[in-house]
């Protein structure tokens, strides 16, 4: 089996020098145009401070779940509906109320919009990774139809949103030149937290039977169907937070095609952090690093498709070394 | 009764695709392995038979390359699941990122933005007669032959078929080659109708046609039935647009938005059981 991995990972490089050989970029060149990307100035490492955000927030919500043994593939619809509705909410509340209610707004939505999953696959039976994909081109939809409509900005030719008032924007911290926004320590406590909430307490370990062995974690007492739904709806509000946080922190508006396919990384950065959600912090931060690169890559001429290929590779890779359904016996 | 005429044509035009990808969906799901991959397989279609098809300037040439393409593409989840026993649920996400991301890199590096031309394509006729005879030939192949009965006895429950001297694995890779052959199909005739590729130009029809294969759950004539109705009401909202109802104008999202909705509430089962296949990603 390590050989068959081993002959991935060397056709996942192969195909890789391939597209960037193919793209007449020198290696060094895009080597260096890579570095000055993310760590050349206080500028961009600011940037790639930003990115990395939504990173270990998605990826905590596909962590969450996928402990549960449920793959949520709905983690971009459940970003957008929160992205969607805390703009819409700070919209319409110019001020600091804005802010906490917007935040609240996203969690809310989000959840709500992974409850019929979680539902549907506790107590009926149904795929999660189906329904969630079919919310997920309601929620695309959704999105578009009020953004081209109802919450439009009219003095605007493209469909977005107003810029929000400045008192519902989220502060940023700045270290010498550096910002960061609020947002990061609170999704990397927030990981800890996780991550202690996950081994230490009740609750967590009952995710955890549910997810490794539901029948046996039925059998322990556990209530399977439950802690399934809990966990989806869980993984909802979290993508939906940061949606929200992704409106009030950064962006300060909602536009058109507002996630750039977070679900793809969302589930790379789940499956590289391993088996515990501290994993999630350093994997989070490959993904911010790949994510930037590309922005300075696309700069020297190397397209963009690039990074969704590699996170494609990345996912195979990944899954041949850890998450594989062997055949049991009998 | 012009009007009628024209929503009908566009039915047929418009379901064609659809009822090629659910039927990808369907060989593939019948064995066992779950599909969620069918929009990446038919966008590496659209692309292979777009960027070919310019470059040679051969109709055939280009569906060559696109059925070629999806087919890789097809044995690929086949290598991941089978070989490698990677989930099927994880296998088809890195299909589609790996699709979605070299499409629109070879596209960009391939391309001049300078020359648009249109790729050459064979009759359009010829996919509709195909697409609207492969759903009836599945029904008739899946109960009345050997190749359809093993493909579901393998899809039903994998280690019974196993013990009864089937291989799964080539079974599998039987269907899987035909999943590719539909796919590349489907996304040669989305190419054909636009005449160039465009980034994520299978806009989610990959994902329609597995909802359909759902509501139809997982037999050819229902789901062939479920894609023409899809196909009949996005060609209701072409038909309609602008007409006003109750002095508002309809959004384009609602219509479109009732296919994915219709799957869920069919999964919920509120109307009638689906009847997945029992051995769905099952190694």
């Amino acid at each position: 089996m390590k050989f068959k991995v081993a002959l991935l990972v060397i056709a996942a490089i192969l195909i890789l020098v391939g597209a960037v050989a193919a793209s007449g970029v020198p290696l060094s060149v895009a080597g260096e145009s890579i570095w000055r990307g993310c760590f050349g100035s206080s500028r961009s490492v600011s940037g790639l401070l930003r990115e990395v955000v939504p990173f270990v927030m998605l990826g905590s919500a596909v962590f969450l779940a996928l402990r549960a043994g449920l793959f949520n593939i709905g983690a971009d619809g459940q970003f957008l509906v929160g992205a969607l509705t805390s703009a819409t909410v700070a919209l319409k509340v110019p001020n600091f109320g804005g802010l906490i209610l917007g935040l609240l707004g996203g969690i809310v939505a989000g959840a709500l919009w992974a409850f019929p999953a979680g539902w549907i696959r506790a107590y009926r039976g149904g795929h999660e990774v189906i329904t969630t994909i079919m919310l997920n081109n309601i929620a695309a939809l959704l999105a578009t139809s009020m953004v081209s409509g109802p919450i439009k900005d009219p003095s605007q030719e493209s469909t977005t949103t107003a810029i929000l008032a400045n008192a519902t924007w989220l502060p940023m911290m700045s270290f010498g030149e550096v910002k960061i926004s609020l947002a990061l320590p609170v999704a990397v406590f927030g990981v800890i937290g996780f991550a202690y909430w996950l081994r230490r307490s009740v609750k967590g370990f009952e995710l955890e039977a549910t997810g490794a062995n539901a029948g046996a974690a039925t059998f322990a007492g556990i209530e399977v169907k439950s802690v399934q739904l809990r966990a989806m709806v869980a993984s909802g509000a979290v993508a939906g937070l940061t949606g929200a946080i992704q409106v009030l922190a950064f962006e300060h508006r909602f536009y058109s095609n507002f996630s750039p396919g977070y679900g793809f990384d969302a589930l790379g950065v789940a499956l590289l952090a391993g088996a515990s959600p501290l994993g999630i912090l350093p994997a989070a931060l490959g993904f911010g690093i790949l994510s930037k690169s590309a922005t300075a890559l696309s700069i020297e001429g190397i397209p963009k498709g690039i990074t969704t290929l590699i996170v494609g590779l990345l996912i195979v890779i990944l899954a041949a070394m850890r998450y594989r359904r062997e055949r049991t016996s009998g | 009764m012009d009007s009628l005429f024209l929503v009908l044509k566009s039915t047929v035009t418009l379901s064609a695709p659809l009822l090629l990808a659910a039927m990808a969906g369907y060989t593939s799901e019948r064995t066992g392995v779950i599909n969620i991959a069918l929009e990446g397989k038919m966008l590496a279609g659209c692309l292979a038979a777009g960027l070919v098809g310019i470059l040679s300037g051969s109709a055939v040439l280009g569906v060559l390359a696109g059925v070629t393409a999806a087919v890789l593409m097809s044995l690929l989840h086949w290598l991941l699941t089978q070989s490698y026993s990677i989930d099927h649920i994880v296998s088809g996400m890195a299909v589609n990122a790996v699709s979605f991301g070299a499409t629109s890199f070879l596209y960009k590096n391939y391309t001049d933005p300078s020359k648009v031309t249109e790729t050459p394509t064979l009759p359009l006729p010829a996919y509709y007669a195909i697409a609207f005879v492969v759903p009836v030939a599945l029904a008739w192949v899946s109960s009345r032959t050997r190749f359809g009965l093993r493909l579901r006895a393998v899809g039903g429950d994998p280690e019974k078929s196993r013990s009864m001297g089937l291989n799964p694995g080539a079974v599998r890779f039987k269907s899987l080659l035909l999943t590719g052959l539909f796919c590349g199909l489907s996304g040669t005739l989305i190419v054909s109708n636009t005449g160039y590729f465009t980034d994520g130009m299978t806009a989610g029809r990959g994902f329609i046609a597995l909802a359909a294969l759902i509501i139809g759950s997982w037999r050819p004539i229902p789901t062939m039935i479920a894609c023409i109705a899809f196909g009949f009401l996005e060609a209701l909202q072409l038909q309609l647009q602008g007409t006003r109802l109750a002095g508002a104008e309809i959004p384009r999202e609602l219509w479109n938005v009732l296919p994915y909705l219709a799957t869920v509430i069919a999964l919920a089962g509120f109307v009638g059981k689906s009847r997945a296949p029992a051995g769905l990603g099952k190694p």
